[in-house]
């Protein structure tokens, strides 16, 4: 779920730290304007971040703090980013910029790709949602179906293939459900 | 046969709870189809009209008389929006009335810009420049958004027909033909698991239609229907090809 937010977020945070340092603001007041909120767990963590320094602790290392909390690639190399530029003093907004273009071009690479990987999910979803419960509707009507036949197949406990078909379904829904999973776990976070 | 559905309604009473609720729930569900086509003709009109008030300034009028002409040439959602905040901004500033038009915009991509611009107009940064960037920006994002809606949507329709409309004929097809009623097969508690099957797959499908589209919370809101529909479509379908 943090990746997720970190990844819809990031593009908007760079473009921010763009405007606001590249028309003169410090790298400090920059993260107080982030951290005030509009930008979802970016806010939260840059807010978590300036309380820390307001309590005396030294931006570089709350720097590189975030830097082990963040999950996604893109926030961390902005972060990374910050950090060189608080210890080497480099030329952040140029760096951003380049970080900028290069995040929409994967952003649009990751929609490509979930919309060509969620291609298959119906398919996938119908084979399993439909297979399975037409094995299991006829397995659950079979003992009836076979009252006459029980010499040849023996006899067969109605209340016992419920409990299999029973059994067969919620793994039919829990199989359908992993499947979905993908729909969310592949999310590009447009 | 009319009488003989009726009367099975009445005998499961979890079933017309749940086409009671789903009714009620899918009158809930219109709302936030209205807002999201509203915020998204917003959304679409964003990157037009940022383009144009980059113009505007680059030929060399404020930002606010660059709005005023914005808004009046503008004939959508957009444009109607913008007249109506700076015809109420009157009174107040243009930074309030900036930040008016991205709450009544109700749209976080309008939010963000407006919140970017007032940032830029009080660190006095290159104003022109910032709107052609965004413009460009939030074209490319728009397109992405309006790519994925138009080529999901079909695979989603589909995966929501097929369980919740097509499974359950089908199973009804095959119980109804081979295990009648009218023959004296007993299967209520197998009718029963179905049943609750076919709600819990439509709950899925609309889960994960939701989900692939990125609206699964407003999605939701058909769930209950459609799990009406799919488990009416199953006692209906056994009660009519069983006899």
């Amino acid at each position: 779920m943090r990746s997720l937010d970190e990844s819809r977020e990031i593009l908007y945070v760079i473009r921010t730290l763009d405007v606001l340092m590249g028309s003169g603001v410090g790298l400090e007041a920059a993260i107080h304007s982030i951290s005030q909120g509009g930008y979802g767990i970016i806010s939260k963590d840059f807010a978590n971040l300036m309380d820390n320094i307001n309590k005396g602790k030294p931006l570089e290392k709350e720097l590189r703090a975030l830097l082990k909390k963040a999950e996604t690639d893109g926030y961390k190399r902005v972060i990374n980013t910050m950090l060189n530029n608080v210890t080497q003093n480099t030329d952040i907004i140029e760096t951003l910029r380049k970080q900028g273009e290069r995040m929409e071009e994967s952003r649009t690479e990751k929609v490509k790709d979930y919309i060509e990987e969620l291609g298959g999910v119906p398919e996938t979803l119908l084979s399993i949602g439909m297979i399975g419960p037409i094995i299991l509707s006829i397995l659950g009507i079979a003992p009836q179906l076979m009252e006459d036949a029980e010499e040849l197949f023996g006899p067969m406990d109605q209340g016992m293939i419920m409990s299999i078909v029973n059994v067969g379904l919620f793994l039919t829904l829990l199989g359908m459900a992993m499947i979905g999973l993908k729909a969310h776990t592949k999310d590009p976070g447009l | 046969m009319l009488f003989g559905i009726l009367e099975m309604f009445r005998n499961d009473p979890l079933l017309l709870f749940i086409i009671t609720l789903g009714v009620a729930c899918s009158i809930g569900g219109i709302p936030p189809i209205l807002e999201r086509i509203r915020r998204r003709n917003i959304e679409n009109d964003l990157p037009a009209m940022l383009e144009a008030l980059s113009d505007s300034l680059g030929a060399g009028l404020g930002l606010q008389q660059a709005m005023m002409a914005e808004a009046d040439r503008n004939s959508g959602t957009l444009g109607k929006l913008l007249r109506e905040t700076l015809a109420e901004s009157h009174a107040s500033s243009f930074d309030s009335a900036l930040a008016n038009f991205a709450t009544k915009s109700r749209s976080s991509q309008v939010q963000r810009v407006m919140h970017l611009m007032s940032t830029a107009i009080e660190q006095d940064a290159p104003l022109q420049n910032i709107l052609a960037d965004m413009s460009r920006d939030y074209e490319r994002l728009n397109d992405l958004m309006n790519r994925r809606e138009s080529d999901l949507m079909g695979r989603s329709i589909l995966i929501i027909m097929f369980v919740s409309v097509g499974l359950p004929f089908l199973i009804a097809f095959i119980v109804g033909l081979f295990a009648p009623r009218t023959q004296g097969f007993q299967l209520d508690s197998f009718h029963s698991s179905f049943t609750m099957f076919f709600g819990m797959a439509s709950l899925i499908a609309i889960s994960v239609s939701g989900r692939m589209l990125g609206r699964m919370r407003s999605a939701l809101w058909w769930a209950p229907l459609w799990m009406a529909v799919s488990m009416s479509i199953y006692h209906v379908g056994v009660l009519v090809i069983g006899g």
